[in-house]
């Protein structure tokens, strides 16, 4: 049978699909529902970690929808991949802000695309929820609406550069990812270790991500000898450029963040593994959040770092439907304030978002510690304060804690 | 809603000039041009940067964003002389890379992967929210209008017949006479400043850019807009345009359909049906989607209608083929 | 000096099977199959599977791997390519675009984007003067070259080779002479799906096996092929050492982050100077 397509038919179709499922969901009945929007990288460099992100949102909206919502009202959830990419992902975030007319826009992940969709999210007064970690985005907030869940790269160079001072090591040699959240990093760690009188061999240097071969990077990295390299990167660059240190016969010290040496890279690399060095801010040890988030997503505590922007997704969607309980309204400018309220101390500590309605149907003021940190902002802007800073070493395949630190932002 | 589509229209009119400008360097002189996110990238950064750090008002930006990729279109165009379209392809996207990685890697001008905002926009302040977006809109249209013109009026004059001689033979056009070589680097060069002038419009418009929003899928988008539109007719190129946006943002709609997936495997199955989408549509409409328009005067299918000058060894393809 | 050669000998046989299969496909098929990349990943997924899912040995895993990439390349001709044989390239070169898309997202479907490894231990590097090297990278080397000899072989010695070859020099004539194209399609397709494979256990063993390894080596592969001259499965060996060498020479003196942009200008230049590529046939430009 041979089809036909006019180009009539073609665009009737195409546009008929497009309305008539952008009209579907408002024909549901019932009271108006809570508009929340999940933009997350589901593909592209940060597909590792954009799933979890988008489930942990999902969880949490369907526990809380499960005891009714809130402030009566059930929660839809609009989830859209950024693609990692922000040439799609504004128009992506388009659709929620205009279309959905969410109240936020939670998930974003990369710096380029949450700085990307920050002016129209602005222009449209809605909040934004990232774990980014560009210096750009609190200067580019002006109306103290985004809420950053990942401490900014400088503070997170620096910590490391504290810890692998400590590790005693006096030599460096840097290479990271050419990305947003690596530059500041670097420059922080390198200024630490100078300052703890360490030398850095050579020029720190970077490359490019989806690359056929890092051979040539790795060998002006160690050419030196240095005694430790210092390496911020993301999963999986980092597995193919550890490969290769490790086939050049590196012998130092591989020191790098958390996020790169999860338990998937374990796998890749095996015994190879054991000796890297690994930093991530944290949350109080052993706290409470986590193993909740553990259960909540069908994970079992490891003891290893696990999602580790899962759980800022957790906290994010937390977060945000606490504030809009405690505000006891969606408008934006109160909610705003409320996330202070509800995510600063002073108040009772909660760390599961049913305990804080319950807490605030009581009429107590709460303090929400999450799972990704203790989730405190510097009031009045969404920059965490405080954070916990740990640095495990990989041993026999598992993560040995070797150095913490309570840093300051 | 309204501001949604207001949007959406928008990002299809940046689209629409980048498939008018493209079809105008391959439609016309059968250049391959893989390298359109190079363009679009030198036009948005340069008028970035001078509106922004030199404080050049809007207007001067984008006509040094013009300039600057007229520049670097004539330099490419060169190239053509003699490499083949599959090459050109090559080397095209080499440069569009090359225009990304400098982007990426020299911080000092251009930011580097933290990108740059853009405050600069022309006239902000006068309109609302709403009527600013369709102030923007309707600047848009008016250079997709002109790229439209300018390309119709290439099709129908001299020169467009001369590119009908050149694509037919080449040979045989040099030695008639006609500068096969300055027509060809003339027509590029017009196509790249339109692109650049698009990634200017682009920038102000989405007010921040980094690298990453010039990657080579800009230029997979455009060819697939050419050739799902058809590139035998500028209007065919401006429905394609706006079929691929809607496959792009029209599958977002269907999430609520499959909800019952976790995040990352609904993002595939939309992925999926794009690519799938898009085939079933350069295989059931091959003509693209509009029919070709015939060359006036002649009764000829148009020159740009012509597609496919891969021209392999000597190969004569019969449509009669037999079996695979 | 002699470790940049080196690297650079193993940056090209890990480029080499891939870029013989995608000649291959553009000198019979006419168009460049920008799939390419997609069809590594189909590999290096499936060599996976049999390896850790199966638990099968890495050498028969590998053979599994191909012959399974090579119906897979061959199911894709049939369903997707076929229909649209007498398409210009350039609309080929589209859907080939929109195949990759869509091969690269159902291996993300089923296998998500996480990191993934064979089952083979890393080992650390063997010394000696002016060279280093693991055990592992004389495997790559071994097997690109045996495939490259294979691909020699067929071609020059026996009657499918010779067929294959007359079609890619001349469709028509060849038909006219009784060649059964439709094999040698068939034949090409497959063949050139086992070289993927094979470019799978490479860029696996090497690289990291994710849904977007195959992408990452797209453009050094299409730069190999052309560099080398289309058709002539010698020249993509050799032009992807001539890749591989460049984007070493590139990290050492330069700044590694333009390591893909020198490789094309080094492209560029070369084909100014010989537009038919290394090995490729001189034509009348028509």
């Amino acid at each position: 049978m041979k089809i036909t397509i006019t180009r009539r038919r073609l665009l009737g179709a195409s546009a008929a699909t497009a309305f008539t499922t952008a009209l579907l969901p408002r024909l549901t009945l019932g009271a108006a529902p809570l508009s929340v929007g999940s933009l997350t990288p589901n593909t592209g460099g940060g597909g590792p970690f954009g799933p979890n992100i988008a489930a942990a949102h999902k969880l949490v909206a369907e526990m809380v929808n499960g005891k009714g919502g809130v402030l009566g009202r059930e929660i839809a959830l609009h989830q859209e991949n950024s693609e990692t990419n922000p040439e799609t992902a504004i128009r992506a975030a388009r659709k929620l802000v205009d279309v959905n007319k969410v109240i936020g826009v939670l998930g974003t992940w990369s710096s380029s695309v949450t700085l990307g969709i920050m002016p129209l999210c602005q222009e449209a007064n809605v909040i934004q929820m990232c774990t980014s970690s560009s210096a750009n985005i609190p200067l580019k907030d002006k109306k103290g609406l985004v809420f950053n869940f990942m401490i900014l790269s400088p503070v997170w160079g620096e910590a490391i550069g504290d810890l692998a001072l400590r590790r005693g090591y006096k030599t460096y040699a840097v290479m990271a990812l050419n990305n947003d959240f690596t530059k500041s990093m670097v420059d922080s760690f390198v200024a630490k270790v100078k300052a703890g009188g360490a030398k850095v061999l050579t020029e720190p240097f970077y490359y490019n991500g989806g690359q056929a071969s890092y051979r040539a990077e790795v060998s002006r990295l160690i050419e030196s000898k240095p005694e430790a390299v210092f390496i911020p990167s993301y999963v999986t660059d980092f597995t193919s450029v550890y490969k290769e240190i490790f086939r050049q016969g590196y012998e130092g010290k591989v020191i790098t963040v958390s996020i790169a040496t999860g338990s998937k890279f374990k796998k890749v690399v095996g015994a190879a593994a054991d000796g890297i060095l690994h930093g991530l801010p944290v949350p109080s040890l052993g706290s409470p959040a986590y193993k909740d988030y553990l259960k909540l997503v069908g994970l079992k505590d490891t003891g290893a770092v696990q999602h580790p922007f899962g759980t800022a997704g957790h906290d994010q969607m937390s977060v945000l439907l606490l504030a809009i309980a405690s505000a006891g309204t969606d408008d934006v400018g109160k909610v705003r304030a409320h996330i202070h309220k509800i995510a600063n101390p002073p108040g009772k500590t909660v760390s599961n978002v049913l305990d804080g309605f319950a807490a605030l149907e009581a009429g107590e003021d709460i303090n929400f510690t999450g799972a990704s940190s203790d989730v405190d902002f510097k009031t009045p802007t969404g920059v965490l304060k405080s954070r916990d800073f740990m640095m495990w070493e990989i041993k026999d395949g598992k993560d040995v804690v070797v150095e913490t630190i309570a840093s300051a932002s | 809603m309204l501001s949604y589509l207001i949007s959406m229209a928008t990002f299809v009119g940046f689209f629409m000039i980048l498939a008018l400008a493209l079809n105008l360097q391959w439609g016309m002189t059968g250049m391959v041009n893989f390298g359109i996110a190079g363009f679009y990238a030198l036009g948005a950064y340069t008028s970035d940067l001078l509106t922004v750090e030199a404080g050049w008002p809007f207007l001067f930006g984008v006509a040094a964003a013009a300039v600057l990729g007229l520049a670097f279109g004539v330099a490419l165009s060169f190239l053509s002389m003699r490499l083949r379209d599959d090459f050109l392809a090559i080397v095209t996207l080499g440069f569009a890379e090359l225009v990304r990685l400098f982007a990426l890697n020299e911080d000092w001008l251009t930011r580097g992967p933290r990108g740059l905002p853009i405050d600069v926009r022309p006239l902000s302040g006068v309109f609302g929210r709403d009527g600013y977006a369709a102030f923007y809109l309707a600047i848009v249209a008016v250079v997709v209008l002109a790229a439209f013109l300018v390309n119709e009026r290439i099709r129908r004059s001299p020169y467009g017949r001369v590119a009908k001689a050149i694509r037919e033979d080449d040979v045989v056009a040099e030695v008639l006479g006609k500068n096969v070589l300055r027509f060809r680097v003339q027509v590029f060069g017009i196509g790249a400043l339109f692109m650049a002038v698009a990634g200017a419009l682009y920038a102000h418009y989405t007010q921040n850019i980094s690298p990453d929003h010039f990657t080579p899928v800009v230029a997979i988008f455009i060819w697939m807009s050419v050739i799902a539109g058809g590139a035998g007719n500028n209007k065919g190129l401006l429905l394609g345009a706006g079929l691929v946006m809607m496959f792009l943002e029209g599958t977002r709609f269907l999430g609520e359909f499959i909800a019952f997936l976790d995040a990352e495997k609904a993002s595939a199955v939309r992925i999926i049906l794009i690519g799938v989408l898009l085939i079933l549509v350069i295989r059931f409409r091959p003509q693209g989607l509009m029919p070709e328009e015939k060359f006036k005067g002649t009764g000829e299918p148009a020159p740009e209608a012509r597609h496919g000058k891969f021209v392999m060894q000597g190969l004569n393809r019969q449509n009669s083929k037999k079996g695979g | 000096m002699l470790q940049v050669l080196f690297n650079g000998l193993i940056n090209g046989a890990i480029l080499a099977p891939a870029a013989i299969a995608f000649t291959l496909m553009f000198g019979i098929l006419r168009f460049p199959n920008f799939a390419i990349g997609a069809y590594v990943t189909v590999g290096a997924f499936s060599i996976l599977f049999f390896d850790q899912v199966a638990g099968w040995h890495i050498a028969l895993a590998t053979v599994a791997g191909m012959a399974v990439t090579a119906l897979v390349v061959w199911a894709c001709d049939l369903i997707v390519f076929r229909p649209l044989r007498a398409y210009p390239s350039v609309s080929l070169l589209v859907v080939s675009i929109a195949l990759s898309l869509i091969l690269e997202n159902i291996i993300r479907f089923i296998a998500g984007n996480d990191v993934r490894g064979f089952d083979i231990p890393l080992s650390r590097p063997i010394k000696l003067p002016g060279l280093k090297f693991v055990p592992e990278q004389l495997y790559l080397l071994g097997l690109a070259a045996a495939a490259m000899v294979a691909i020699h072989v067929l071609l020059k010695y026996t009657s499918l080779g010779k067929a294959m070859r007359a079609t890619a020099d001349n469709f028509t004539l060849a038909e006219v002479r009784g060649i059964d194209t439709a094999k040698v399609i068939a034949a090409t397709w497959l063949i050139g799906g086992a070289l993927a494979g094979l470019a799978g256990l490479l860029a696996g063993l090497d690289l990291v096996i994710e849904p977007l390894v195959g992408w990452y080596l797209t453009i050094p592969v299409f730069a190999a092929a052309i560099l080398g001259g289309i058709g002539s499965p010698f020249g993509a060996v050799a032009g992807a050492v001539l890749v591989g060498l460049a984007e070493e020479v590139t990290g050492l003196w330069f700044n590694p982050a333009y390591k893909v942009g020198v490789g094309f200008v080094i492209i560029t230049i070369l084909l100014l100077f010989r537009p038919q590529g290394l090995f490729g046939q001189p034509e009348i430009k028509k």
